[in-house]
């Protein structure tokens, strides 16, 4: 299968970093209304990436022995894509305390949480660069890395079926807790292509 | 006129698609009552549409959690974004039966759930939709995949012979030791053991006496080694022993009370009483050694020593300098 170069320019770069700024303005207040946090508003990276600098970020993700992140696959009128939420440095204590759970913080509550947030953060974020682009985006069903599905396997495994892509990464910090995670959405190879055709007709 | 009778007929078989189709299909009022129960639900729960409309949910399954799924669903009640649940937090949200209740494997149905929001036309979210998915067989593919991953890990960490460790295991942590004595300066020794004339043993009295010996011998090193000791079987009638924190003459007294325990031993097979004699070869860490494979040829170089001389004796390498 030969697909075109991937390639972006830089009215297409600063078209997608305002999409998803609007995108996550939207999604931030009723995250801060649903969590009652100042949620501090990132400003999003686009970047093309290599297959190389993904596995290098997921396998930090893992080094810390503890389930950390969540994927999530995404896709809408032929545009395909993979949110990955990524906890960096993030006390499951003060999430528990932001999402309201009081059960008890073992492998159980950890997942119960990284799985709440997940489907927040994500959610709100493809929903709100969806409804700009006009794609309604069908989420599949997450997976937790690390639990069934080791990062080593992953970086092993064929499905290498890309070199370069476009990544958005979107770093959401909240103030006076101890939440610091990354999310990243990641469009198929193919994908990049429709998806720069919707942008420039957004830019015309 | 005959328009509506196409939408009418469209909506008809969209109806029966959603009666029909494999997935469990429940619509909730912001009160939590159910305002739509697919022939899914039904079927698995044994309650009618009729007997569903307008019951809380909560109040009809006591097994449903309240608070966990309440917790789940506002979200998207405010926010208008889906919710997950995956059978790793919960394996089930409704007790139903396996779809296949004599040949599946467990007894209830994992699921999986999506919940959408369903906007009405002020695009507020009044309405919220349940989809729950079977995902019993993959549940049970996972666990299979776990158990055989650990039957695996189990039969390549042990010798099924011997059940000594196998030497696959015992390799990285001989060669472990090996950079933790570099970084403390303390001893530690390697001791190989070798069954002298083990090859005429079985040749003579057949492959099953020589399996025997090899039980005999590494019974013994179990017996004679301390806890912190590791055992391996380095191959097929070598055994190697790493030694914690022992020096040169620790090792040698462990090696010499191998030997002599086991020349005492008489090994009944079939035709015969056995006697067997070892030779052993031992190395201690020194400064010399810039690897762990020249610490392992020390030891091989003394036990080759060891066996050119006769067998039934133990061999220091280096040699002892006092």
């Amino acid at each position: 299968m030969i697909t075109e170069r991937v390639s972006l320019t830089e009215d297409q770069r600063d078209c997608y970093q305002e999409i998803v700024n609007v995108a996550m303005g939207q999604a931030a207040d009723r995250l801060a209304r649903l969590l009652d946090a100042y949620v501090v508003l990132p400003i999003p990276q686009v970047n093309l990436i290599e297959a190389n600098d993904l596995h290098m970020a997921i396998q930090g993700a893992e080094d810390n022995h503890a389930i950390s992140s969540v994927c999530q696959g995404f896709i809408g009128s032929g545009i395909a894509g993979e949110a990955l939420l990524l906890f960096n440095d993030t006390s499951f204590e003060d999430l528990a305390t932001l999402m309201n759970y009081s059960g008890p913080l073992n492998r159980y509550g950890e997942l119960e949480l990284l799985m709440d947030v997940s489907s927040v953060l994500i959610g709100a974020c493809i929903q709100g660069i969806g409804d700009q682009l006009g794609i309604h985006f069908n989420q599949g069903h997450p997976v937790v890395l690390g639990q069934h599905c080791q990062v080593a396997d992953i970086v092993k495994s064929g499905n290498h079926q890309w070199n370069k892509t476009l990544a958005i990464e979107i770093h959401y910090t909240l103030e006076h807790v101890n939440i610091d995670c990354n999310l990243l959405l990641l469009f198929t190879e193919d994908s990049v292509a429709k998806l720069n055709n919707k942008i420039d007709y957004l830019l015309d | 006129m005959t328009d509506t009778a196409k939408e009418l007929g469209d909506l008809h078989w969209l109806m029966a698609i959603l009666q029909n189709i494999d997935v469990g299909l429940v619509v909730l009022d912001r009160q939590y009552k159910i305002q739509l129960w697919n022939g899914f639900m039904e079927n698995h729960s044994g309650i009618s549409p009729q007997n569903a409309k307008d019951q809380c949910i909560f109040e009809l399954f006591d097994e449903v959690p309240r608070e966990w799924l309440m917790q789940k669903i506002e979200p998207v009640f405010e926010l208008k974004t889906r919710a997950f649940t995956i059978w790793e937090q919960r394996p089930y949200i409704f007790r139903f039966k396996n779809s296949r209740p004599i040949t599946g494997r467990a007894a209830i149905m994992y699921q999986n759930c999506s919940i959408i929001p369903l906007e009405s036309v002020d695009r507020v979210a009044n309405h919220i939709c349940m989809i729950i998915y079977d995902v019993t067989d993959i549940a049970i593919h996972q666990e299979d995949a776990r158990l055989a991953q650990q039957v695996v890990a189990e039969l390549s960490e042990f010798d099924h012979l011997t059940d000594l460790h196998s030497r696959s295991h015992w390799q990285p942590l001989f060669e472990r030791e090996f950079q933790r004595c570099t970084r403390t300066q303390r001893p530690s020794s390697l001791v190989i053991f070798n069954i002298d004339q083990f090859n005429d043993i079985n040749e003579r009295y057949g492959h099953h006496a020589g399996d025997q010996v090899l039980k005999v011998v590494a019974d013994c090193l179990r017996q004679t080694m301390r806890q912190t000791d590791s055992a391996c079987r380095y191959s097929s009638e070598y055994f190697a022993v790493l030694l914690v924190e022992s020096d040169q003459d620790t090792a040698l007294f462990f090696a010499e009370r191998v030997r002599k325990r086991l020349s005492s031993l008489t090994i009944p097979v079939t035709e015969a009483d056995l006697k067997i004699t070892l030779s052993c070869g031992i190395a201690t860490i020194n400064e010399r050694l810039q690897h762990p494979y020249e610490w392992e040829a020390e030891a091989e170089q003394a036990v080759k020593l060891a066996h050119d001389q006769g067998g039934n004796r133990c061999m220091i390498r280096p040699p002892n300098e006092r």
